[in-house]
């Protein structure tokens, strides 16, 4: 069976699948997964696998690994110099390597944090509950439920095929900044019952910095004293943001005291915090390609209909119709 | 000119025996249903595990899955296969069949499980927050949570504390935060207790470690984050190596209508015993039972005069501490 060393880890890589672990959520497993699913979807269509195939997640850059046999690669997401043998390669396009190839990704220098690796045929890890995604809060999934470690060894699926020299065409691309517009829908909690409207016109309108603390449990914001439509939590606690405790939906803007929390991929199922607004699957991949110094992120709001249009045009946009000849 | 556009989408008048019910739109692919008003009432999550129930053995094409919460449960779908509207249906007539509270029984075990109080981890974990996250938390003062749920709740003393929460079996009304954890509350209403969470949250609790917010009791299954006040530590209930046979066939030790009765021991002992849970020589004891919800709403009306009475001196306790 083919497989690729791990050589150079960097702060944190790992297995991911796409969706993740669904139907585990009343057993308190959030699906994990992707933190930017359109990357990882991207580099799974570049070298002919379905989106569903696991890729590696890598964190930041400083990624050294080495292929023992031919394969065809894809790496998307975040910036930064990617080498195959010592020559560079393009990102966002299918490469074919040889055997004992030494594939390196250098650091983000500006924008993006996260890369994906995907290599036909997948990353063969075992299914668990259904899904190959680490999760590291459970600690399964993955490679022994943990990031990549140098000297790990990864299992690579049938092989695919040659199906190199694929590029997605620009128009399909994300595009990436240090100032993120995210597109969110209110509620479950919002106004009238528990914020004002003027407090969703403040999540809404103005500016909120990335907390050095962001990580793929959660993108912790600023903390803001909102006015809230009541006074307190009542018996769920004395803070006007405390409720009885309830399972929370994947993107949502928890307000966690005065902070203001997107639960990530491996976020916390439940809680006692409202959530004031939900980010809209088509933009959640963007919180993974916040850099946790520096970057910004301003919300917009969207309508039900608007955000399944979007989720939409986005599945449209990761097809074979958007990739061209490299 | 922004509109106020409420994200509830539909209510659901209650019924005979049966609450009213709210439907909150949470992003394009859930829905968040909710029982009753938000009020500590148990009944409430006996109608949620069984409308649960109904709705796993029903489900509508396109449903992905059902996670409850103390009142209420969030419903996740493929927005493509199934409309909010047709859900909102479905959800409907699931509601409109479903027995009135006093009706249901529930599968529920008994598992037993040790409390050291106050031990030597969950002060560190308290500490640590002082130092590292916010140094005049009132519930954090002296480097400990807990005499701030005794003064919070009129206690004379910490004792009174620990009696309580030895005294009573504690319900786990769902499963949920991370893998595993456990939300319980007392189901004798005399011991109910409030306290506020964390503000902001910590960043690392101890694996074990027994907490208290809101209204509710949880064990932390990891090492994680985490929001509720800490009053001692249990042990491991997540082990997905089952290097314990309690976890072989499910990495979980406790699920949803599980009763929890506490018992204390000192620190060593718990120690002691965590590491005979790894060796594998440690046996939980679970006994398996049924919950009749009337038999239990019957008992509480025989003790409610009582409950009421040491409600009304916490909240005024309550009334004069700060919140964090």
């Amino acid at each position: 069976m083919r497989s690729l060393e791990i050589v150079e880890a960097g702060i944190q890589t790992t297995v991911q699948d796409y969706p993740g672990r669904r139907g585990m959520q009343a057993q308190g497993f959030f699906p994990a997964g992707p933190m930017d699913h359109l990357a990882h979807r991207a580099a799974n269509l570049l070298v002919g696998n379905p989106a569903s195939a696991a890729t590696l997640e890598i964190t930041l850059g400083n990624f050294h690994a080495r292929l023992d046999a031919e394969a065809t690669i894809a790496t998307c997401g975040a910036w930064a110099p990617v080498t195959v043998d010592g020559s560079g390669v393009a990102l966002w396009e299918s490469h074919r390597v040889p055997a004992g190839a030494e594939l390196t990704i250098g650091i983000a220098p500006e924008t993006g944090f996260r890369f994906y690796l995907g290599v036909d045929g997948g990353f063969d890890v075992p299914l668990l509950f259904g899904s190959r995604a680490t999760y590291t809060m459970g600690a399964l999934g993955g490679l022994e439920g943990r990031a990549l470690q140098q000297g790990d060894r990864l299992p690579l699926g049938e092989p695919g095929g040659n199906g190199a020299g694929r590029r997605l065409a620009q128009g399909a691309r994300p595009e990436y900044s240090r100032q993120w517009d995210v597109r969110v829908m209110r509620g479950p909690q919002a106004a009238p019952d528990y914020l004002t409207e003027r407090d969703l016109e403040t999540l809404f309108g103005r500016t909120w910095p990335v907390d050095r603390n962001s990580n793929r449990t959660g993108i912790r914001l600023e903390s803001h004293k909102f006015e809230w439509a009541r006074q307190s939590g009542g018996i769920a606690g004395g803070h006007p943001s405390n409720i009885l405790d309830n399972s929370y939906p994947v993107g949502a803007i928890n307000v966690n005291g005065d902070l203001p929390v997107i639960l990530g991929p491996d976020g916390p199922t439940a809680g006692g915090f409202v959530v004031a607004a939900t980010v809209i699957h088509a933009d959640f991949w963007k919180i993974g390609q916040f850099r946790p110094v520096g970057d910004t992120v301003r919300f917009r709001e969207v309508s039900l209909e608007e955000a399944v249009e979007a989720d939409r045009a986005l599945d449209e946009s990761l097809t074979d119709a958007s990739v061209e000849a490299a | 000119v922004t509109t106020t556009v409420s994200p509830v989408i539909a209510q659901q008048p209650a019924q005979e025996g049966k609450p009213g019910i709210t439907y909150r739109q949470a992003g394009e692919r859930a829905v968040l249903v909710e029982y009753g008003e938000m009020v500590f009432d148990l009944a409430l999550n006996f109608l949620v595990l069984a409308a649960k129930d109904a709705l796993d053995e029903q489900p509508p094409d396109g449903l992905i899955e059902t996670a409850p919460g103390f009142r209420s449960m969030l419903v996740s779908y493929d927005p493509f296969a199934l409309t909010s509207a047709e859900l909102l249906d479905h959800l409907q007539a699931v509601h409109d069949a479903l027995d009135p509270e006093r009706g249901i029984t529930i599968p529920s075990r008994v598992v037993h499980l040790p409390v050291a109080f106050d031990d030597a981890q969950t002060r560190a974990a308290v500490e640590r927050y002082v130092h590292s996250i916010r140094s005049d938390a009132p519930n954090a003062e002296g480097g400990t949570n807990i005499d701030y749920v005794v003064r919070y709740n009129g206690m004379r003393d910490r004792d009174e504390l620990y009696e309580t929460v030895l005294a009573t079996e504690h319900w786990t009304g769902f499963i949920g935060f991370f893998p595993g954890l456990p939300f319980m509350f007392p189901l004798d209403p005399r011991d109910a207790i409030f306290v506020p969470k964390y503000n902001p949250t910590r960043t690392w609790t101890p694996e074990g470690a027994l907490g208290i917010g809101g209204p509710c009791y949880a064990i932390y299954p990891v090492e994680s984050a985490g929001g509720y006040q800490l009053i001692g530590r249990s042990l491991p209930i997540y082990d997905v190596r089952a290097r314990n046979e309690v976890f072989r066939e499910n990495p979980l030790l406790l699920r949803a209508g599980d009763r929890v009765k506490f018992h204390r021991v000192t620190e060593e002992e718990l120690l002691q015993q965590f590491e005979e849970v790894h060796a594998d020589t440690y046996r939980y004891r679970i006994e398996d039972e049924t919950f009749d919800v009337g038999a239990f709403l019957e008992w509480t009306a025989t003790v409610a005069d009582e409950a009421e009475e040491r409600r009304r001196r916490r909240e005024e306790a309550a009334a004069a501490t700060p919140v964090p």
